[in-house]
């Protein structure tokens, strides 16, 4: 009799979570030419305002968060709301202060411009 | 009640690290991280829900312009195709492409038929939202007794 009671008040503490948002990963495009590298990441259903991009010490994080308005029942649901979260290592020679971000159609496009430095240079053959 | 479903929240969150792990090892791996536990790439995903006399459709359709798209209807028939371009800007060398390209096409049965004259589709931020108004005859009627 006792041990069911100490049963049934595990059972009560047991609080139920609030449902965390899971993390996903976008997928990405990734190209490069001399001036800078391009970035392509999959978001759809992300608001401007919920995008961030960080770059810290060589790490480039994008993080976004999608809150689909939903009215009714769901007859079934493939996608729902989650962050989009992904970091890449980015060599020190982007130039930090240049970099852009744009959103269209839920993909993220960042363009990452390499500094000066960094560019390959051309140089001449003198023949004398 | 609620303790089941917090444990099948349990259950799912520990799904969602086993499958971040396994795109982590075939990323490692150097092998496209393309694989993912979902459906094949470049068809959306959809959410469909039903919302008293209209049923509402969610679909991921990121990149896509509105000229991409097409949905047809036929009773409680819906399909919705596109084509996905790539977007491969010239002259770039390419590192890693994990976005499907390509043409899909989905075809739904909706639980009932659906009035097509009415159906509304919007394009915002890569999610296609489809309003479909149930049919006249498929709407609930009541009955007076008489």
């Amino acid at each position: 009799m006792d041990k069911s009671k100490e049963i049934a008040k595990q059972d009560e503490k047991n609080i139920e979570k609030t449902r965390e948002l899971y993390e996903v990963t976008p997928a990405v495009d990734i190209y490069e030419n001399d001036d800078e590298i391009l970035l392509h990441a999959d978001m759809p259903g992300v608001v401007k305002e919920d995008i961030s991009v960080d770059i810290d010490n060589g790490t480039l994080s994008i993080s976004g968060i999608r809150k689909l308005e939903t009215e009714g029942a769901a007859t079934y649901e493939e996608f729902s709301d989650l962050e989009y979260v992904r970091s890449f290592s980015v060599p020190q020679t982007i130039n930090v202060e240049k970099v852009e971000a744009e959103l269209k159609n839920g993909v993220l496009r960042l363009h990452l411009p390499k500094s000066e430095a960094a560019k390959p240079r051309q140089i001449e053959i003198k023949t004398t | 009640m609620y303790t089941r479903l917090s444990d099948i929240n349990r259950l799912f969150g520990s799904m969602n690290l086993l499958q971040k792990k396994l795109n982590d090892l075939y990323s490692d791996s150097g092998r496209s991280s393309g694989y993912r536990w979902e459906l094949d790439q470049t068809s959306p995903r959809t959410n469909l829900y039903e919302n008293g006399d209209i049923f509402e459709i969610r679909a991921e359709v990121p990149g896509l312009e509105k000229d991409d798209l097409n949905v047809k209807i036929q009773g409680n028939y819906l399909e919705i195709s596109g084509n996905r371009d790539s977007d491969a800007p010239e002259g770039y060398k390419t590192h890693k492409t994990e976005r499907g390209v390509g043409s899909f096409s989905r075809s739904f049965t909706l639980p009932s038929d659906v009035d097509s004259t009415k159906v509304e589709a919007t394009l915002k931020n890569g999610v296609l939202y489809l309003t479909l108004p149930k049919h006249e005859a498929s709407k609930p009627k009541k009955i007076s007794i008489v």
